[in-house]
């Protein structure tokens, strides 16, 4: 049901949030956050870790539609109009901390 | 105030946080997260430790410091549904801590002073309800200890499980049953892993539902992010897992200790929109749950209060009265004897009345009635008991028993030991027989009950080693690996890993600064510090009233006894008397030592009663025979005892005090020699202080001359004086100190140059001086055990190797004993007892040292008993099926001669009766000893006792090998007697036979392989095959056909693999019949079927050379018993014109000599310099050589000093008074040396030594010359007064211990022991 990419994508933050996302050229807006996490990075694997900093990737597992953003972005509690979740599909986000790059993870996509 | 999120925040208070005290768990010390939490502006902060409350104290402590208020409380492990903490079936082998790694847990937080002893004693029930290590509760047991208690339920609480796993009704049905038994609030957490933040939702919402409260914590580990990463390799070693995502793939680094603001914007997530109701209630119900729980550490915890065991019968001050009143009668029965006695008596009375008028305003006489009433417990249980420390300063104690040293005999003075300027309890400590240190503890608690009594517990902590091993461990490094890296260092702190890789001379030529290590290092020294392991302290008991477990958690300790989980400092804090009742060795060694002279000579010696003044032992002292001896045996102590030439006991209390780095560094020594031997006048500051300073020449030794010295020219009392002298020891204070006194001693009239002289001697030596009734307490076991080995030198002996006391291998005692004439004789399965035993021998001085049976490796508690019990033996199979030894200790019997005795040339019908011998003649088998064989066993086991052992072991000690021919050539098989070749092929015929089917390794001899055991010291006491074990089970199930191809089939046993060799299966029954005596049949059957060589005919294989022997010796009993090492290299010695110990005195100052030996001591003491020096002592047969390595020589000495374990050192003969030793300059490894001398001669080696390219036997040719220059070791510790120390000093060895035994002592093969683990050494 999803499948899996690892593509890099540019991300439009607001207040720490993830609000739209650059996908192959199209515009997707973040309709709302279904759930955000945070993973250690496997340092112990890497041959000089750098041991200072936590190295910490983010998760964001968002609902977002092709198109502009209409209303405010919502917890992962809020609810979503009807309308925009007919087209919306689900996508996760992976945010590497320490370098700053966002990647497409997986997307649920509800037509396919 | 507005009831919304930001203020609220500002009264954020963190209700879980896990210490590093959450042993593997926790990350920072209670210290540094309250620092934290006060800086974040919190005013309160909570320790949770999982599993204890060990840092509580400290907590508590911390928080009063910062000005914050102390919360505490317990995270715990819920037992499973079936009973084990998990809910799951475990291996029962598997550590229990690993067991309750699964468990789900709540955290229990107290409230008030109810709450506080609740949760003690909920702690305690934990402890007990768990297996050792890992406490378990249950809902049941939390709600017996309620009172005052609330129970915090998170997402790692059932109910929070309930949730996780989607299971509402499951969750509420939980937290419907915890409120049954308590005060319940819900505990809301999220990290931000995986779908916690919508866990934690649910979990507010069930709150909601249920009615119940519901907090915000950040269930604490760390301080900052950047810890994870130590908490990450921490749940690896405690997993004993390496990392791995498996492991920690909902793990992150959020369980910091985040600010309030932080903690808002948590609140804020979980509960959907800011600013909302839901959140302001949580964290309002956050800041007055922490209000609730606040504690008053007076109040609550009892901290600074002083909880004294009742006492029966009227006030404690007028027992004490009367009781020393009484002590006075009896220890100075005056009467109508002398004058001189009467005014002693008097003096001693004017004392009394001074002390007990201090006691009396310390309010202390339940202690000391307290102390008196253990220390005559313990005594009455037949231990040998006596005081340590201060406390021999005092009269009481002399008078009512607890001492027995007269203070006035030595001068001493009480205040030392208790004034009214000290705060807190005085110590009184007593040292006891090591051996018998935990019947002593029993007895105390006996009589105290665990309701007053518990051990003080330590925390062992994390250094450079345990740090190593445990970071390479959870990075997934191979065991072998981990083991030689972690040994290349010596025992350090973690924290100073890579400092020393770069300091040291032996590190830096090890090769370890390999990048693949870098990430090693760094997460090793961040664990530096950290308590991994909680153990009982080596002394302390703590003896309160009976509301000790209101205040204090209670474990079992590894011995069952009760054990605090506050070490000594919080148990101080926590008002508890605190007793140190030390084992010592030596305390045991006499005990052992008097029980031998009573068994052999029918001798009852009370050593406390002879006396102090026997000329005899004085002269043994003066001439450094001291080896064994108590504080005198050291190399340093015997060149001091040389110089110094006690003549009485304030001598040596002199000695004992001279010999500490202070007073040597800071040259002390010298000027008090000088004028002891007249050779210079005694010089005072001023006149009034010659009284005091005669004693010791005009040079301040003793903490009790500074203290006169302070009252005579202030006239400040002594109490006060100590006050003073105790400001001596720090750098502010001192200050003060020397302004307070020097004004003082001005308006007493003093002029200022003497004011000023004598504070600088003052400054200079206070510090380090030496509490003189420390030193007497010292002084008496030290002249105890000096007479001993005077006048009774074989059991004193024997008590020494028994209970191995003192800083030597026993191969070096063993060694002194031979040079003292006493004969050694071998282990002998029917002379030896488990202990080393003074036997009978007829030739002088009488007297011989037979080794106890456990120095065999290996040998179990019960093989032990077992041999024992069924001495004498007849034959090997005698032994093998009476006392059903294992196989691998068969052998190691067999190969240390234990058996020769059964087979004595000398006797005519020795080895008749061995039914091996004759298996494959048909009749053979009728001499099996029966019923009939049991007279001529008593018989011939007589004769052995008093003639073949001394016959053998003087044979033995001719180092020629034609002793073992001669029995070799006489013709034909039949008399010839079975050499040990012989009868350890037989062990394996005999285990073959009788003990079918075994799974495990058969062949377990390592004689002539490599895989030599690393070190005999270390005895595998796992490596046995109880009986018990056997007799438990199958039937024999394999029959003896088919376990015998097994048997035979068998892969050579894999280093110490015998311990694990096989299971239970298949043996009781066998062995069983056997000992029934119905297996003759059995044996010959199993002959008849036998195609291959089974047969063992007596001499068919060639005896082991004395070389060999002596090889066996080593590797089995870690003692060269028949010969000294040494002797076999002296051909090498002789042509390299090495000068040997007995010698040496008559070598010239300057001269430069070749000197050798066996390794018996290396050490890096404090040197005023701040340099480090290697001493080192090598034993050459003849005695001991003492070297120094001065850092210069150390790049091309260190690595072969501490590797390497036979010697040859090139040096510079230095003179010292009466002593020589050597500064070393060049040394080389003595067997590689004997190894090129064999292959090319004897001009090989010298080119070889000239070269300097002799590698370190079987090693890689590490060390070797290095042309760098060397930079100073080490940032210098500087101490006040310019007392210089080595960062390494006082660290000991890496590699191989003083103990550590060869891997090899004569060429075996070129060995493929390469890289680093060869020559870094076998000892931990």
């Amino acid at each position: 049901m999803s499948r899996t990419y690892a593509e890099p994508v540019d991300v439009g933050v607001q207040d720490g949030r993830p609000t739209r996302f650059v996908w192959r050229g199209r515009l997707y807006t973040v309709l709302g956050v279904l759930d955000h996490w945070v993973i250690s990075r496997e340092w112990w694997k890497q041959q000089n870790p750098d041991l200072d900093t936590p190295a910490e990737r983010e998760f964001w597992r968002i609902e977002a539609s092709p198109g502009r953003s209409a209303g405010a972005v919502r917890g992962p509690s809020a609810e979503v109009s009807p309308g925009r979740r007919a087209r919306a599909g689900t996508y996760e986000l992976r945010h590497d901390l320490a370098t700053g790059q966002w990647i497409l993870a997986r997307v649920w996509d509800l037509t396919g | 105030m507005g009831f919304n999120g930001v203020s609220w925040a500002a009264d954020f208070v963190h209700l879980h946080v896990a210490s590093a005290y959450s042993l593997r768990y926790g990350v920072a010390s209670p210290a540094a997260l309250v620092a934290r939490a006060a800086q974040h502006g919190m005013r309160a902060l909570a320790l949770t430790d999982r599993d204890g409350l060990y840092g509580a104290v400290k907590h508590a402590v911390a928080c009063a410091e910062a000005g914050i208020s102390t919360i505490l409380g317990a995270d715990l492990a819920l037992v499973g549904p079936a009973g084990d903490p998990a809910g799951r079936v475990l291996n029962s082998a598997a550590p229990a801590r690993l067991r309750s790694e699964d468990a789900a847990r709540v955290t229990l937080l107290a409230s008030g002073r109810r709450g506080w002893a609740s949760l003690c004693r909920l702690v305690s029930a934990a402890h007990q309800a768990g297996p050792r290590g890992a406490p378990v509760i249950t809902p049941g047991l939390v709600a017996e200890y309620a009172e005052g208690l609330i129970i915090l339920l998170g997402p790692g609480s059932d109910v929070g499980r309930a949730i996780a796993a989607r299971r509402p009704d499951h969750a509420a049905a939980a937290l419907a049953r915890w409120r049954e038994h308590g005060e319940v609030v819900i505990e809301i957490t999220d990290h931000r892993t995986r779908g916690s933040t919508h866990r934690a939702a649910r979990m507010l919402r069930l709150a909601r539902e249920a009615g119940v409260t519901a907090v915000l914590t950040n269930a604490v580990r760390y301080l900052d992010p950047p810890d994870a990463a130590v908490a990450q390799v921490l749940d690896a070693a405690r997993q004993l897992a390496p990392l791995s995502e498996r492991h920690l793939a909902r793990r992150n680094a959020r369980a910091y200790l985040a600010s309030g603001d932080d903690m808002a914007a948590i609140a804020a997530r979980v509960c959907g929109v800011p600013e909302d109701s839901t959140m302001t209630q949580l964290l309002h119900a956050t800041a007055v749950l922490a209000e609730r729980c606040t504690l008053d550490p007076q109040r609550d915890l009892g901290l600074g209060g002083r909880f004294m065991p009742e006492t029966t019968g009227g006030a404690p001050l007028v027992t004490l009265r009367m009781r020393c009143a009484e002590g006075l009668r009896r220890r100075y029965p005056g009467g109508i004897r002398a004058r001189g006695q009467r005014r002693v008596r008097r003096r001693a009375a004017q004392r009394l009345d001074h002390e007990l008028s201090i006691i009396a305003k310390t309010g202390l006489a339940s202690y000391f009635l307290t102390v008196a009433d253990v220390a005559s417990l313990i005594r009455s249980r037949g231990i040998r008991c006596s005081i340590r420390g201060s406390g021999a300063g005092c009269l009481v104690n002399y008078l009512i028993g607890i001492s027995n040293i007269d203070p006035l005999d030595y001068d001493l003075i009480m205040e030392r030991f208790l004034s009214e300027s000290r705060k807190g309890l005085p110590d009184i400590d007593l040292d006891v027989e090591s051996a018998r240190r935990i019947e002593a503890y029993r007895a105390i608690v006996d009589a105290y009950s665990d309701q007053r009594v518990a051990c003080v517990s330590m925390m062992e902590t994390y250094r450079a080693r345990s740090a190593i091993r445990d970071v390479a461990a959870s990075l997934g490094l191979p065991p072998h690996e981990i083991d030689a890296v972690a040994k290349a260092f010596p025992h350090i702190r973690a924290g100073r890993i890579r400092n020393a890789l770069t300091e040291l001379p032996e590190l830096r030529t090890s090769g370890l600064a390999m990048p693949q290590l870098t990430a090693v290092f760094q997460l090793a020294e961040r664990l530096d510090g950290l308590p991994r392991h909680v153990a009982m302290h080596p002394c302390g008991v703590v003896l309160s009233d009976t509301s000790l477990l209101d205040r204090t958690p209670v474990e079992r300790s590894f011995e069952g006894l009760p054990l605090s989980q506050f070490d000594k400092d919080d148990v101080e804090t926590a008002g508890m008397i605190k007793l140190d009742v030390l084992g010592v060795r030596m305390q045991s060694a006499m005990a052992y030592t008097l029980t031998e002279i009573d068994r052999t000579r029918g001798e009852q010696v009370d050593i406390d009663t002879v006396g102090c003044a026997d000329e005899p032992t004085f002269e043994m002292i003066r001439s450094a025979r001291t080896l064994g001896c108590f504080q005198i045996e050291s190399p340093g102590q015997r060149e001091l005892v040389a110089k110094l030439l006690p003549r009485t006991m304030g001598d040596l209390i002199v000695d004992i005090s001279l010999f500490r780095p202070g007073p040597v560094n800071s040259d002390m020594v010298t000027p008090y020699l000088e004028t002891r031997h007249g050779r210079q006048e005694p010089s005072y500051p001023h006149e009034d202080l010659a009284a005091t300073l005669s004693e010791t020449g005009g040079v301040v030794i003793f903490h009790e001359q500074v203290l006169r010295i302070i009252h005579a020219m202030t006239g400040c009392g002594l109490s006060e004086a100590e006050r003073i002298r105790r400001m001596l020891s720090d750098d502010r204070s001192r200050a003060s100190a020397g302004e307070w006194f020097r004004e003082a001693a001005r308006d007493r009239g003093y002029n200022a140059a003497t004011v000023v002289d004598v504070w600088e001697v003052l400054e200079s030596f206070g510090g380090f001086g030496f509490c003189k009734a420390h030193a007497a307490a010292f002084a008496v076991p030290t002249y105890q055990s000096a007479w001993l080995k005077r006048h009774y030198p074989a059991a004193f002996y024997a008590g020494v190797l028994t209970h191995d006391p003192g800083m030597y291998p026993k191969r070096v005692i063993v060694g002194d004993a031979r040079l003292a004439g006493i004969p050694i004789l071998p282990v002998d399965v029917n002379a030896s007892a488990g202990d080393w035993c003074v036997e009978r021998v007829p030739q002088l001085p009488g007297e011989g040292l037979r080794p106890g049976l456990r120095e065999v490796k290996g040998i179990s508690e019960a093989e032990v008993a077992r041999i024992v019990a069924g001495q004498p033996y007849t034959s090997l199979r005698d032994l093998w099926e009476r006392a059903a030894v294992s196989r691998p200790v068969a052998e190691r019997l067999v190969l240390v001669g234990a058996l020769d005795s059964l087979y004595d040339p000398d006797e005519p019908d020795a080895g008749a009766g061995e039914p091996d011998a004759g298996a494959g003649e048909p009749g053979a088998g009728a001499a099996e000893p029966g019923v009939a064989g049991e007279s001529s066993v008593a018989r011939k086991s007589d004769v052995v006792n008093e003639l073949g052992v001394t016959e053998r072991s003087r044979g033995a000690e001719k180092p020629g090998v034609a002793g073992e021919f001669g029995v070799a050539e006489k013709p034909g098989v039949a008399g010839r007697p079975p050499s040990r070749r012989d009868l350890l092929a037989r062990v394996g015929v005999l285990d073959r036979r009788t003990r079918p089917s075994r799974p495990g390794p058969g062949p377990s001899s390592r004689l002539f392989t490599h895989s030599v055991p690393a070190n005999p010291h270390k005895r595998d006491t796992k490596a046995h095959h109880p009986r018990e074990e056997w007799e438990a089970g199958a039937p024999a199930a394999g029959g003896p056909a088919a376990g015998e191809g097994r048997a035979v089939a068998g892969e050579p046993a894999a280093g110490e693999g015998d311990a694990r060799a096989g299971g239970p299966a298949g043996r009781g029954g066998l062995v069983g019949g056997m000992v029934a005596g119905g297996s003759q049949a059995l044996l010959d059957l199993d002959a008849d079927r036998d195609g291959f060589a089974e047969l063992v005919p007596a001499g068919e294989l060639r005896e082991l050379t004395p070389a060999e022997r002596v090889e066996t010796e080593l590797e089995i009993l870690g003692i060269d018993l028949s010969r000294h090492v040494v002797s076999f290299y002296e051909d090498l010695l002789a042509q390299l014109g090495v000068v040997r110990s007995a010698d040496l005195h008559r070598c010239r100052a300057g001269s430069r000599i070749l000197v050798a030996g066996v390794k018996i001591a290396t050490q890096t003491p404090a040197i005023r310099s701040g340099m480090r020096i290697i001493f080192a002592t090598l034993d050459d047969a003849t005695g001991p050589v003492d070297l120094a390595f001065f850092e210069s020589v150390q790049p091309r000495c260190a690595a072969r000093v501490f590797g390497s374990w036979l010697l040859v050192v090139r040096g510079r003969v230095r003179r010292t008074g009466g002593s020589v030793s050597v500064n070393g300059e060049e040394c080389w490894d003595l067997a590689a040396l004997e190894e090129i001398r064999a292959a090319s001669g004897i001009g090989a080696v010298r080119a070889a030594m000239a070269a300097g390219d002799v590698p370190a036997q079987g090693g890689p040719a590490q060390g070797g010359r290095l042309s760098r220059p060397v930079p100073e070791a080490g940032e210098k510790i500087i101490y006040p007064n310019g007392f210089v120390l080595s960062p390494y000093a006082e660290t000991g060895s890496p590699g191989p211990g003083l103990k550590g035994p060869p891997r090899k002592l004569w060429h075996a093969s070129p060995g493929s022991s390469g890289g680093l683990d060869a020559g870094i050494g076998n000892s931990d």
